[in-house]
């Protein structure tokens, strides 16, 4: 059954000084104008981590595929928590653990990096501008992929146990100073999020689902990708801030080594082989590639969502390039 | 982005087995193929297997790596070959390699050529230009168990006679019995005595039993186009040629995104194909 614990927000952050000396432990504090996961390592800094606001800035998969790493060494084994993790970011977990620990190449480094980390998700209780994880039937409550589900609500803290990772913490580091409680008392908790759930929905009414994107933009001409890709520089920063993509280079060294570091479909010759030939070679190309991907290609062969409806992408585009307004238009 | 730490916390681990550390191969000989293809043989440092059609990528240390399907025989472990055209900045750096010289292996990869579902057939192979490597390494292997196959007719195409890769083979494979060779060349010269033209005018010139046969086809992506339309209006089925695809393949393991076809990957659920498995997915020619 599952265990709901309530404890003081004074105590929850003495649990969290006792767990740094084990852990790194990644939490969101508020930089400069953005929120944004920071290493925790004293007792001072616990103080300033924020919960139950929208998305960090970097999505959840910087943790599990660093931006560039060697990979001929010895994984690193580093145990930590990751706390403060959205839903729309571990809705985005499904599809990495369903592409990075697929049989029979399971990636080393990855499964390392996952079966270390604990992670700590929590409701959200706002929403960011382009938030529309309730279109792609991802919820703003922690329901799946966390060890923990957390709220912070009226000076108390309200844990959910949704693991046996999740467990064992509960029993070495919450238990003595908490007190377990029922369902009934985590309602009034729970029920942020559900309202906020109705105003994502409310929202984003005009924006097509998941599925229905996915038939769109195969049946789309190109007129409409040439019109949104006009503007795109091919920076590639709507993939690297997304928390489902996951295309990489690898870079060779001297001595056998090799360097993985994150790619994307946007930049120009990425699918070109030696003899010239480059599937993606227009900019429009590229840019629907990338859509094709995510609502067509990897749902149909994962089974699982590549697009979790987090937004970062409109966020992150410097010709304020927006594929909501692009599947309004394809769905008008 | 998250910050980076200097603290460690380590408990090493040995992953199970690390499919991005190559193992270490030295250049045995290289052998000029044509004014632009070279045949690098290598000796790996240890015993390497792979089935014929299935890849590899060779690793230049520090320069960068190439997939090619190995051109030798998938019964011999303790030496490869690969056969490498000259087109771009990898492939310039294995050009210039010499007898010594120190190179990684990683693979094998991806899959290969049915072999158990072409037992008692016909097999009608059509190669053009560097194509013939993989198809090289599958008539090795179909020579080595050729009681198990009623007939193979090889159709090979290049620009030019000068061009025209394994001499010594294509000679050696035309006194096999069960075994038929057919050439043709683009631009002949006074001493070409074969067919004339693109590599599809020879399957006129062919007599196969359809029913009972599967098709192969390996070369460039303009000859794999019509090669297979070809064959298709001779009445094979799309589920009875076998395509070897050409991506832009790198991590070998279905992962870094490079060789996507649309919902496959090349390097893992190719590089051989039925045309029936990818006709509806996109720019599968280019």
């Amino acid at each position: 059954m599952t265990k709901h614990y309530l404890i003081s927000h004074e105590n929850w952050d003495k649990v969290l000084n006792r767990a740094i000396s084990k852990y790194h432990l990644y939490a969101p504090v508020i930089r400069e104008n953005h929120q944004d996961y920071k290493l925790v390592e004293q007792e001072q800094d616990i103080s300033h981590i924020i919960y139950n606001t929208a998305k960090p800035a970097s999505p959840l998969k910087t943790f599990f595929l660093p931006v560039k790493e060697n990979v001929v060494r010895e994984p690193e084994g580093t145990s930590r928590i990751i706390l403060g993790i959205p839903p729309c970011d571990l809705a985005g977990l499904e599809m990495l653990d369903t592409f990075y620990l697929e049989e029979p190449y399971v990636d080393p480094y990855y499964r390392d990096r996952r079966e270390n980390t604990l992670l700590i998700g929590t409701d959200c209780f706002t929403a960011q501008e382009h938030c529309h994880c309730t279109t792609y039937g991802v919820s703003p409550a922690v329901e799946k992929y966390a060890d923990i589900r957390l709220a912070s609500h009226e000076g108390n803290m309200y844990l959910t146990v949704l693991s046996g990772k999740g467990e064992e913490f509960v029993r070495e580091y919450i238990a003595g100073e908490a007190r377990e409680t029922d369902e009934s008392r985590m309602a009034p908790v729970w029920e942020k999020s559900g309202q906020l759930k109705k105003e994502l929905e409310e929202r984003n009414s005009r924006l097509p689902g998941y599925e229905r994107t996915g038939v769109l933009i195969r049946k789309s001409g190109e007129d409409i990708w040439e019109k949104y890709a006009a503007d795109c520089v091919s920076c590639g920063a709507c993939s690297s801030i997304c928390p489902t993509c996951t295309c990489f280079l690898l870079i060779d060294r001297p001595e056998f080594e090799k360097v993985r570091s994150l790619d994307t479909c946007q930049h120009p010759a990425f699918e070109r082989v030696a003899a010239g030939e480059d599937p993606l070679h227009s900019k429009s190309a590229r840019f629907r590639n990338r859509y094709l991907c995510k609502y067509v290609w990897r749902p149909e062969k994962y089974n699982t969502l590549a697009c979790t409806g987090c937004g970062r992408c409109i966020e992150a585009c410097i010709a304020r390039i927006n594929k909501n307004e692009l599947f309004v238009e394809l769905n008008a | 982005m998250p910050e980076a730490t200097a603290r460690t916390r380590s408990k090493t681990r040995k992953p199970a087995r690390n499919m991005y550390t190559p193992l270490p191969a030295t250049v045995e000989k290289v052998i000029d193929e044509s004014p632009t293809i070279k045949t690098i043989a290598m000796i790996p440092d240890e015993e390497f297997s792979f089935k014929t059609g299935e890849f590899i990528e060779l690793t230049i240390p520090g320069i960068g790596e190439a997939p090619f399907t190995p051109s030798s025989s998938p019964l011999e472990t303790k030496r490869m070959e690969v056969t490498v055209m000259k087109t771009g900045y990898v492939t310039d750096y294995i050009h210039r390699l010499k007898k010594g010289d120190r190179v990684g292996i990683r693979g094998p990869f991806g899959r290969g050529y049915p072999l158990e579902d072409m037992y008692g057939k016909e097999i009608l192979i059509l190669g053009g230009g560097c194509g013939f490597a993989p198809i090289r390494s599958l008539l090795y292997n179909l020579m080595a168990e050729k009681d198990q196959f009623r007939k193979v007719t090889l159709c090979y195409g290049s620009k030019t006679p000068e061009e025209c890769i394994y001499k010594p083979f294509i000679n050696e494979l035309r006194s096999v019995e069960k075994f038929e060779v057919l050439r043709s060349v683009d631009k002949p010269d006074e001493t070409w005595e074969e067919s004339v033209g693109v590599v599809t005018v020879l399957l006129d010139e062919i007599r196969v039993d359809i029913p009972n046969a599967v098709a192969v086809v390996c070369g460039p992506p303009i000859m794999m186009k019509f090669g297979t339309f070809k064959l298709l209006e001779m009445g094979f089925p799309e589920n009875k040629i076998f395509l070897s695809m050409e991506k832009n393949m790198s991590c070998g393991l279905g992962k870094c995104g490079h060789c996507t076809m649309g919902k496959y990957f090349v390097c893992k659920d190719g590089p051989v194909f039925t045309y029936d498995e990818i006709k509806d997915q996109p720019d599968i020619w280019s």
